[in-house]
């Protein structure tokens, strides 16, 4: 009776299908407006557990990334030495200009670099008076010096400088400026050792971890270069972290699409062979189109931002969602309502679906905002794509399936199934020795290191070093950090540590370093330079004697002995006051202030011996950090509070089955296969000696939701034969889908798409197999054996 | 390749003008070493558009060629003078000729807007295959005079710049 009123309610096949094709148009729509939205981020600070060690929090709550990351390091060669400086100096005027980098860099330096404003603070910048006594003697040396200068071939540069700053202060700042290890320089640019290559050091305004700013800076520099070129042959090369990240996201989105046109192609055909009916493509797509949607709309609403690693995770995780529809289609046959169809399955589909969604609260707990958005995204998704099967597909479903029950091949094929053993030991032995191989596989377990899974290739690794070596670019991996109460504080406690720094270059402990100091002293230095400087009258004294020796005229020098009455009277030089000169980039880069609270960094370059380094930093109150290390922590962290979150999940998933199938038996029968399976994948990576990611983990999570799901349904299916033949055949379809998913990217060449890729199509097949073993009912076996022995 | 040299330099800031003697070297092509011997050491090295000075034990000081233009000039004029290199010369200058095989005059107008801004023009005096006298007179300034070979040989104890101008001249 239900049946026919339900036949009753049914729309039309012209209906059903504009009804189909509206949905997947508003699906299109949204997927439009999200789109344009969604800010996607990338920032890895919003996925990781709070920081708690101070190379973490520095890594966290300020870096970033490190000051090292922000930094493109360019090459170009491949013409002669004069026209690649042409093109270095071309390609510096277009980048300097550019809102999106705060230093161009290719050696290109006079006394343009000296910026007028700051002209009368030179002898507070400039140490020269920390170890020269300022007196008639050594003015009188300067002015010689000077005399020679101008006999010499830089008459002409120096000329202009020599009535106010005889000493050339202005000169010894800019070479001070000039980064410690500069390459050599050929037609007025840096060029590498062999003269091959013109060399700049970039750094972009957008963060290393930001891939569109990275993106837009890098294009920004290929433009620019494709016009200083012209018709020259040349080449340009970029490395750097930034530089790295575009590449590699580069070759992984085409990948990506690449595997998801196969996938497309693969899915279509599969769904057609096994359905025969056009229409279900396209209703098969469209719960889990949803369930992205909404997932993605709903962690859109609750949070602030949506992060990079939430939707990457989370679409993994809802392919699970992908089954739905399938198991109904399966069930779906002439004479029977879809309403009626979808209601049989749907006890089995729900304790699926809401044992996993209760698995996903439990990263809730975690505490770590990243985890929760993915918890969020899964939960919404995975119920919205099984109210869509349970309230939508029934709609607009063709009636007259083909029936898998009718089908001689599944016939045969579940004759061949049922006639296979049901292990009882040999499980037990299978789990002892998985546990065995997880136990005793040499190496270590997990590989913190994120950075492997989107490996650089070793050729632009080699690239980098060569060129950091040559442009004395600072480690990415290691800084040095003074804590200080504010600004001063922390240039202070800096300036102590030149001298052990300078120390450690001597040793060859590091090739160079850099710190806000040397551009800014802290204001106790300034003062105590401006001590130093001679008052007006005993420096006129002084500058009389010298000049009246000397080959110069008598009034030359006014304006030096006005440029040294305004630097002793001058406020010293503060931070704010930097701003809109070069050196303001320079220091900002290196003096992290936040309220009540100020960083000093050191970056250092060529770093040979941390431990050294680490020892005088120590002993100085600085801190070497190892960024690396921290951010590996980091994942550590996070990582242990997944797998609490999972060892809850897993306790709260099986008393959901428990609850749902109400017998033990059963719910044994439902857990066993995806528990195995779970060890079983971990086994098999062990002994191939992968080490395990979060990738591999989250990939886990989604085979063991699918292996619940494979079991459920063998469970179900119970002892009726046509109904067996009907779950076999969806089961069937689901694993051959997700199988032809994953395995493509299993064979992809980007390491997080193989890892998740090879532990998912290893989970599908264990799941298969074990759920048909283990969790088709046993009565229908005996009622088969009896009628073979009959 | 070597030759002597003596040099006057003014400057508005000295009381007199500077007289420099020595020695310039092309130890190969691409490099042009000039070398103060009085009244002070100073040896200054041109190479790959680079200029580094020199004096006594301290580090030599660099500066890129694209900033003292006047050696620019000289650098281009000894390497095109000494290969024949006519067409290296025009590159970079317009070139007036003038006088006889024994007293000639090539007058070099820069090409390049930025070098003049800098050298209105060069003079290069010679005699026969000698050059002898380089006059390079700023935009700005006074003119510089730096004479070679023979008329360097024949200036070593002339101190009066009017007789160092004839010299140059080879009057």
């Amino acid at each position: 009776m239900s049946a026919a009123r339900n036949a009753g309610r049914a729309l039309k096949a012209s209906t059903r299908l504009a009804l189909a094709l509206l949905w997947l148009a508003v699906l299109l729509a949204a997927g439009w407006l999200v789109s344009q939205r969604l800010q996607l981020g990338g920032d890895l600070r919003h996925f990781m557990p709070a920081a708690e060690t101070p190379a973490q929090k520095l890594l966290i709550d300020e870096l970033g990334e490190g000051p090292g990351s922000r930094l493109l390091l360019l090459a170009i060669g491949g013409d002669d030495a004069e026209a690649l400086a042409r093109q270095s100096q071309a390609l510096r005027a277009t980048l300097a200009g550019d809102p999106r980098f705060s230093v161009v860099a290719n050696g290109e330096t006079g006394l343009d670099a000296f910026p007028e404003r700051l002209r009368p603070y030179r002898y507070l910048l400039s140490p020269t008076f920390d170890t020269q006594r300022f007196d008639a003697a050594f003015l009188a040396a300067q002015l010689d010096a000077r005399v020679q200068d101008l006999g010499s071939p830089a008459a002409a540069l120096v000329e202009p400088l020599i009535p106010a700053d005889p000493t050339l202060e202005t000169l010894v700042l800019a070479e001070r400026w000039q980064p410690a290890n500069a390459p050599q320089r050929l037609h007025g640019v840096w060029f590498d050792r062999a003269g091959r290559d013109a060399l700049l050091a970039v750094q972009t305004t957008a963060a290393g971890f930001d891939p569109q700013g990275q993106q837009q800076a890098i294009d920004a520099i290929e433009t620019a270069f494709a016009t200083a070129r012209v018709d020259s042959a040349a080449q340009l090369e970029i490395s750097g972290p930034g530089a790295f990240s575009v590449e590699i996201g580069g070759r992984t989105e085409r990948e990506a699409r690449w595997i998801g046109v196969v996938d497309s192609i693969g899915l279509l055909l599969l769904l057609l062979v096994a359905y025969r009916n056009w229409k279900v493509p396209l209703l098969g797509a469209l719960p889990l189109a949803s369930a992205g949607l909404a997932g993605l709309g709903a962690v859109a609403l609750l949070f602030d931002g949506v992060h990079g690693i939430t939707v990457a995770f989370g679409f993994t995780l809802i392919g699970v969602a992908q089954d739905y529809p399938v198991h109904f289609f399966s069930h779906q046959r002439a004479g029977v309502s879809p309403w009626a169809s979808v209601r049989a399955l749907w006890p089995t589909l729900a304790t699926g679906v809401v044992a996993t969604c209760i698995a996903y609260l439990t990263f809730f707990v975690s505490g770590v905002e990243g985890l929760k958005q993915l918890a969020v995204f899964t939960i919404v998704g995975l119920g919205t794509a099984a109210l869509a099967t349970r309230l939508a597909l029934p709609a607009l479903v063709d009636r007259d399936l083909c029936d898998p029950a009718a089908s001689p091949r599944m016939e045969r094929l579940r004759t061949l199934v049922a006639r296979a053993p049901r292990p009882r030991w040999s499980l037990l032995l299978l789990a002892v020795a998985a546990l065995a191989t997880i136990a005793f596989v040499p190496g270590p377990f997990w590989q913190n290191d994120l950075a492997k899974l989107t490996p650089v290739p070793a050729d632009a690794l080699a690239r980098d070093a060569r060129l950091r070596a040559e442009l004395g670019a600072p480690e990415v991996r290691y800084v040095l950090a003074v804590q200080g109460q504010d600004a001063e504080a922390a240039l202070r406690a800096s300036e102590r540590l030149q001298p052990a720094l300078s120390a450690l270059r001597a040793e060859g402990a590091v090739t160079g370093f850099d710190l806000a100091a040397r551009y800014l002293p802290s204001v106790s230095t300034q003062r105590e330079r401006q001590q130093r400087l001679p008052e007006a009258t005993a420096l006129r004294a002084m500058l009389d004697d010298a000049v009246a020796s000397s080959a110069f005229r008598a009034d030359v020098f006014e304006p030096f002995l006005a440029d040294v009455a305004a630097a002793r009277a001058a406020a010293p030089l503060q931070v704010e006051d930097l701003a809109g000169t070069p050196l303001a980039a320079s220091v900002d880069g290196l003096l992290l202030q936040r309220d009540g609270h100020a960083t000093a960094l050191v970056s250092l370059a060529g770093l040979a011996d941390p431990a050294a380094v680490a020892t005088v930093a120590r002993d100085h109150g600085a801190l070497l950090l190892d960024l690396k290390q921290a951010s590996e922590s980091l994942v550590a962290e996070y990582r242990e509070r997944v797998l609490w979150a999972l060892a809850l999940a897993a306790l709260l998933l099986a008393a959901t089955v428990w609850i749902a199938l109400r017998s033990p038996r059963r719910a044994w029968r439902v857990l066993l296969p995806m528990a195995l399976s779970t060890l079983l994948i971990v086994a098999v990576l062990r002994a191939c000696g992968i080490e395990l990611t979060l990738f591999h983990l989250v990939a886990l999570i989604l085979a063991a939701g699918l292996g619940l799901d494979y079991a459920l349904f063998f469970e179900h299916a119970g002892d009726d034969r046509a109904e067996q033949l009907r779950t076999l055949h969806a089961v069937i379809v689901c694993s051959l889908m997700t199988l032809l998913v994953f395995s493509l990217l299993a064979l992809s060449s980007i390491p997080v798409l193989r890892a998740i890729g090879s532990t998912v199509a290893l989970g599908v097949v264990l799941n298969f197999v074990l759920g048909l073993l283990v969790a088709r009912h046993p009565e229908n076996t005996r009622r088969e054996a009896a009628d073979a022995g009959a | 390749m070597r030759t002597p040299f003596v040099e006057v330099r003014g400057s508005a800031l000295l009381k007199a003008p500077l007289r420099l003697q020595g020695e310039y070297r092309r130890p190969d092509a691409g490099t042009l070493v000039r070398e103060v011997r009085a009244p002070y050491a100073e040896t200054t090295t041109i190479r790959a558009g680079e200029v580094a000075i020199a004096r006594g034990q301290r580090a030599p000081r660099t500066f890129s060629l694209s900033r003292a233009p006047e050696l620019a000039g000289l650098q281009a004029s000894f390497g095109s003078l000494l290969s024949g290199d006519r067409a290296l010369l025009e590159r970079h200058y317009r070139i007036a000729a003038d006088g006889t095989r024994q007293h000639w005059v090539l007058t070099l107008v820069p090409k390049d807007a930025q070098l003049a801004k800098q050298v209105r023009d060069i003079v290069l005096r010679g005699r026969g295959a000698e050059l002898r006298c380089i006059e390079t007179r700023p935009a700005k300034g006074d003119l510089q005079r730096t004479l070679l070979a023979g008329a360097a040989r024949a200036a070593l104890d002339v101190t009066d710049g009017a007789a160092l101008a004839a010299l140059c001249r080879g009057e």
